[in-house]
């Protein structure tokens, strides 16, 4: 008990550090590697949004949000990274439903997790918004009407 | 098993680590996350008294699983811990050795551009995993990292060497065997300076040594696995291939070596796509023989996903509805030869194919906001070939399809109606065969629809209405059930859910699996809370599953990530 006690005055103290994006490579569609940080270390806000091919809500969060991806993109230069989750089973699937869907984000594959796992992501949807490597914005979770909330924040934190 | 610390030492250690963050907060960078799984589990009329049969004799509804982890990170040097508390007992169906406290894994960490260099608890994945792959899964208690050493190093941008060494971790202790690994990843095309496609080569080493106590073994002790795979890409086309040989071993039936069978295993995996804008089809064919690899020889076949060290996902789609995950394959990589249920089986072999279309807006069938089509087919069959029950043997053909195992077809709809309504449809056909996937008896065929509407009321509230039924005349026979989930705002949501078999004949086994509950987000941390009855069978995520008995009771969850 004592344990955790100390651990809970820990959780206090780390919630108050603000956090960077750690350096993690990931794996284009293309098969490149890529760094998320030089993608995320820009004056302009970067959303990372970490989905999977079978996760319900992530795929309605990134369908309602690609039908006004372009005026965002056009009013805050906001770019939009989504980071699929998926882990060998259904990995091969990303490929056909990024383009079956016609989406025009940056996509990313987390192959083991790892930025997954740095974040302390437990459940997907989860929504991190960036500027200039610092997170700035979490969110775990989806429900319609709430894209609306992440632009106010996009908004907020753009030039 | 390994000898263990006392715990007296973890706290020390966990002191120490502590002791750096709060010395160097304004240094470097300190992100963590804590969940909790908590759970009340009652006595229900019509399902029977709460009985845990992991821990028989005890009396202890009460259950909970802890997680925190912390991890620091300064210049090129990261390091963490993750400390894990199963109060007073873990929850049902899990490892009933996670039954303890303390700290569960540690690492230090340097990175540079071109070097990575890990000790202590560490995740790896070779190529697809089909030879090596350790994650953490909380929901299906899997921790299978490797506590050991690691040196990744990238002397180019188109070269990834990978050298490891460690032994598993078991809950709150390690394997008895030992995991060697060596992986190189190789970017062809950009070494070749080819612009107009891309081809990838992967080549990998696995070695599991483990001593056994069979006297004079007709198998090595070390286990040595090869794989090598090449990832083409051109324009809207890719492919992929990949090989695996395992040199040969004991086969282990029942958590027992058989000495007198041994035998080498092998997969391949072959993978083609085409993606372009507003079209995506793939197809996945394989067929494995003999392919489970555990760190410790007898935890093949284990309940609780213990000792892996390849990942071997069903190649399935991943449904999302209740009555379409009551039947979910399993991928058969093992070799059983069982005379009394006249069952004999050495793998798998079979594929699946996926479609994403895209209706576009404005056309005849897309309308005003268009309309997504999403189609997959899986069929999987046993290995075909002679099996000798009698002598407890095997010769399997390479190229041919035994007894069926599994097959699902499904169509997926989604529409957008207006600005406030969207709809989505789904149809799922299913063949299970319960005898070669479970090793019980019964072949199950299935049909399956489901209506799926929400209902924006307003900027922030909406309503989610799902309606299902599955037609069969096998097993529990006829389902229907119903979903509604109310959002009241971003925040906030209320739902509640009911699948009741009412086809069965026998009256006393209809049974209502009721749920009711709600959550509550705020930035990156999630409370919730549930009341109902669960379902016993298998919970899979990520193709991966774990079986948990039927139950009824309170639960709750927190999840906080900082």
């Amino acid at each position: 008990m004592k344990k955790l006690s100390i651990l809970f005055l820990f959780i206090g103290f780390a919630v108050t550090a603000q956090n960077k994006v750690p350096s993690t490579y990931l794996e284009t569609l293309d098969g490149d590697r890529t760094n998320i940080q030089s993608l995320t270390n820009t004056d302009h806000v970067t959303v990372l949004s970490f989905w999977a091919t079978w996760c319900m809500p992530c795929l309605k969060e990134l369908d309602t949000i690609s039908e006004v991806y372009s005026t965002w993109q056009e009013e805050t230069g906001v770019e939009v990274i989504a980071i699929s989750t998926d882990d060998p089973r259904t990995q091969k699937r990303v490929k056909p439903l990024v383009n079956g869907k016609s989406w025009d984000y940056t996509v990313l594959l987390d192959t083991n997790q790892d930025l997954k796992r740095s974040f302390n992501i437990t459940s997907i949807p989860h929504t991190i918004v960036v500027k200039n490597n610092k997170v700035i914005y979490r969110h775990s979770g989806y429900v319609p009407g709430a894209e609306n909330e992440l632009y106010e924040i996009i908004k907020e934190n753009s030039n | 098993m390994e000898p263990q610390l006392p715990m007296k030492n973890y706290i020390l250690l966990a002191f120490l680590f502590s002791g750096t963050f709060l010395f160097a907060q304004d240094y470097g960078n300190l992100s963590g996350g804590f969940e909790s799984d908590f759970k009340w589990y009652n006595n229900d009329s019509k399902t029977g008294e709460f009985i845990d049969t992991n821990f028989p004799g005890t009396d202890e509804h009460v259950r909970s699983n802890n997680y925190l982890k912390l991890d620091y990170t300064y210049k090129k040097w990261s390091a963490g811990i993750q400390l894990e508390s199963y109060l007073p007992k873990p929850l049902v169906g899990f490892l009933p050795k996670y039954d303890d406290s303390g700290l569960s894994t540690f690492y230090l960490e340097y990175q540079s551009k071109k070097l990575k260099i890990t000790g202590g608890y560490f995740y790896e994945q070779f190529g697809s995993g089909l030879i090596l792959r350790s994650w953490e899964d909380r929901q299906l208690g899997i921790n299978n990292a490797l506590m050991g050493g690691r040196i990744v190093y990238r002397p180019t941008n188109d070269i990834k060497l990978t050298g490891l060494f460690g032994k598993q971790k078991e809950a709150f202790e390690l394997s008895e065997g030992q995991i060697f690994g060596v992986d190189t990843e190789i970017d062809l095309s950009d070494i070749f300076k080819v612009e107009n496609y891309s081809l990838g080569l992967g080549l990998s080493y696995v070695g599991r040594y483990e001593e056994t106590d069979i006297e004079n073994p007709n198998f090595e002790e070390l286990t040595n696995a090869f794989s090598g795979r090449l990832d083409f890409s051109k324009n809207s086309f890719y492919a992929s291939a990949e090989y695996v040989a395992k040199t040969e071993d004991a086969i282990v039936e029942t958590h027992t070596i058989n000495n007198d069978l041994v035998k080498p295993g092998n997969a391949l995996l072959l993978n083609f796509g085409y993606a372009d804008q507003g079209l995506g089809v793939n197809a996945t064919l394989r067929r494995m023989e003999n392919m489970s690899f555990f760190s410790d020889r007898k935890a093949q076949g284990n309940l609780f996903n213990q000792n892996i060290v390849n990942f071997i996902p069903a190649l399935t789609k991943q449904h999302d509805y209740l009555l379409t995950n009551i039947y979910v394959y399993q991928a058969q990589p093992s070799v059983v030869l069982n005379a009394a249920n006249n069952l004999a089986k050495a793998g798998e072999i079979g594929g699946q194919f996926d479609m994403y279309y895209n209706f576009k807006e404005g056309s005849t069938l897309g309308g005003k906001y268009g309309t997504k089509l999403a189609m997959n087919a899986a069929y999987w069959a046993n290995l075909s070939g002679e099996y000798d029950l009698l002598n407890h043997d095997y010769e399997v053909d390479y190229f041919g399809f035994g007894q069926k195992y599994f097959s699902d077809i499904s169509l997926e709809v989604r529409k957008k109606l207006s600005e406030d309504w969207s709809t989505i449809f789904t149809y799922v056909n299913q063949y299970y065969n319960k005898k070669y996937i479970e090793e019980r008896s019964g072949i199950i065929e299935t049909n399956i629809a489901v209506a799926e509407a929400t209902y924006i009321l307003n900027e922030k509230q909406s309503i989610r209405l799902v309606g299902q039924h599955l037609w069969t005349e096998d097993d529990h026979k006829n389902w229907g059930g119903g979903t509604l989930e109310f959002n009241a705002s971003h925040k906030l949501s209320f739902y509640v859910s009911d699948i009741y078999n009412y086809g069965n004949e026998i009256k006393e086994e209809r049974i209502h699996y009721y749920n009711i509950g709600g959550s509550f987000t705020k930035g990156a941390n999630r409370f919730s809370l549930n009341y109902g009855r669960q379902r016993g069978g298998v919970v899979c995520v990520g193709g991966v599953c774990r079986y948990v008995p039927e139950s009824t009771g309170l639960s709750a969850s927190i999840s906080i990530s900082f």
